[in-house]
């Protein structure tokens, strides 16, 4: 038999391609997994109601609008609060300034939500739109005394448009713990909000 | 001339296995017919199963009132029993033909330790699996794929791949199976233990079921990873070999984790949901014992026809 040397160790150059080829593999289908939940991710259905639509997350569940809300959806996967999205459409007096409208905003939210507070508040720019940002958090118990569930904290964000006699509301809602993370696609929905 | 080594501890070669050479004692390692690997494999699933109907039984029997803490705790020790079993039917069988007991150990807290510092942050926070994998069949199936499969895949591999590998106690194509499998295991520990965790404590009969499902399959898949890196240790293969041999191995897994949702899927009706656990049990002790047969048949086939051809 001829003798050959044969590589002792797998340093050899062979097994140097072969390892990076399992890493290239891997890489490879990693990044295609992220391309693909993206895609997953960005799925939406069209939503329009008196002139004002959105592109709202795919598979959402719808829930009945309260109030002045002509939008409520959640995220029927997110865990501990539901991550959710509403938006408005308040009717206001045709010569109301912002600082007006977001002074009574943010009454109003005192008094309906739980340990209120405001984080931030800012003049923002959306998609070229004039708009004010507020960040808060809050806490979500359920009101039935016999759940003995723990309550959420839950981080809020408002943007305020005004827009002739109504000032248009998109909010953002999401447990403490989820709120960077899905942040992303919420803004998704509002660079699609349109009126 | 160039000198003619052992391709596994680098002392003269005297004898070859197709291209490959090896000195009398890795010779005999490498042809060797470890039944009591086969063996092994047969008992853990034989007695992971034993082991959920005890428990259950218990469960049912004893009705246990554990809260906090104590359930915790009891669903931490459920965990750590299918590596157990494994390692302790391994034990029995291993007497004749050892391998060190410190390096199966060590792959098994690697594969471990893996799962709980990058697998498991990958999949849950990078990825954040749970928001979307359950969106419809595609994302399902590709989803467990391209992301799960692949990582958890890919970290069992390495536990092995860049540990015991290259040291003279890999010195059979069998190896890589036992390693692969003991990383496997690790990394299913990791992952039971934290799903103890997050939900507060296990319940013993539901959650044994899902425990060792989750153990049999990820030494299952975990097994053909071995079975490529085994191959590669001691044959001529091609550079691609390696990275289709992972690529099958996610593919498995993560159809696996699709079909486990479709068979333990139950119904919805007035009364409430419903699920059943035991179709998965069945599901992955068949898998486990199809793959395992199969990647310790081909060894066996390999190995035969190497020494016919010589």
């Amino acid at each position: 038999m001829t003798a050959t040397t044969i590589p002792t160790k797998t340093n050899s150059t062979s097994q140097r391609f072969a390892d990076w080829a399992v890493i290239g593999i891997t890489v490879v289908a990693l990044l295609a997994g992220y391309l693909f939940k993206n895609s997953v991710e960005s799925r939406s259905v069209p939503f329009t109601v008196s002139g004002i639509s959105a592109q709202t997350p795919q598979g959402w569940l719808l829930n009945t609008a309260q109030g002045n809300q002509i939008l409520h959806v959640t995220d029927p996967l997110s865990s501990g609060f539901g991550t959710t999205y509403t938006i408005e459409n308040n009717p206001i007096a045709p010569d109301a300034t912002m600082d007006q409208v977001v002074g009574l905003l943010i009454l109003d939210r005192g008094q309906s939500l739980n340990s209120f507070r405001v984080l931030e508040q800012k003049k923002v720019t959306v998609s070229g739109r004039a708009a004010y940002e507020i960040g808060y958090v809050y806490v979500e118990s359920n009101p039935n005394l016999t759940h003995n569930d723990i309550p959420n904290i839950v981080r809020g964000l408002d943007y305020i448009f005004l827009n002739g006699d109504h000032a248009i509301v998109a909010t953002y809602w999401a447990d403490e713990n989820a709120f960077s993370s899905d942040l992303g696609r919420f803004q998704q929905f509002l660079g699609s909000l349109k009126f | 001339m160039p000198e003619t080594v052992c391709c596994v501890c680098g002392d003269p070669g005297t004898k070859t296995i197709g291209p490959r050479w090896f000195c009398e004692k890795h010779f005999q390692s490498a042809t060797h017919e470890r039944p009591h690997t086969w063996r092994s494999s047969i008992l853990l699933v034989a007695g992971l199963v034993v082991f959920v109907g005890v428990v259950y039984a218990l469960d049912l029997v004893l009705k246990p009132v554990w809260v906090g803490t104590e359930l915790i705790v009891a669903g931490v020790f459920l965990a750590l029993i299918p590596a157990i079993i494994w390692m302790g039917f391994f034990y029995i069988q291993d007497r004749l033909e050892p391998e060190p007991k410190g390096y199966i150990l060590g792959v098994f807290l690697l594969g471990a330790i893996m799962a709980a510092a990058v697998g498991i942050p990958l999949v849950d926070n990078f990825f954040q699996v749970s928001k979307w994998i359950y969106t419809d069949t595609a994302a399902t199936i590709l989803g467990s794929i391209l992301v799960v499969g692949f990582i958890q895949e890919f970290l069992k591999y390495a536990s092995v791949r860049y540990s015991v590998y290259l040291t003279p106690e890999f010195d059979e194509a069998t190896d890589g199976i036992i390693y692969a499998t003991a990383a496997g295991l690790g990394y299913a520990t990791v992952l039971n233990i934290q799903f103890v965790i997050a939900s507060g404590g296990a319940a013993l009969g539901s959650s044994v079921i899902r425990m060792v499902v989750v153990a049999l399959a990820q030494a299952s898949f975990a097994g053909i990873t071995g079975y490529f890196l085994g191959r590669a240790r001691f044959e001529h293969k091609p550079w691609w070999w390696m990275a289709a041999g992972l690529s099958l191995a996610a593919v498995g897994n993560g159809l696996f984790n699709w079909l486990r949702g479709l068979v333990v899927q139950g119904g919805i009706s007035l009364t409430g949901a419903s699920a059943n656990p035991w179709m998965g049990l069945v599901l992955a002790a068949v898998v486990a014992l199809v793959t395992l047969g199969l990647i310790l048949w081909l060894i066996r086939r390999n190995t035969r026809t190497a020494l016919a051809e010589k």
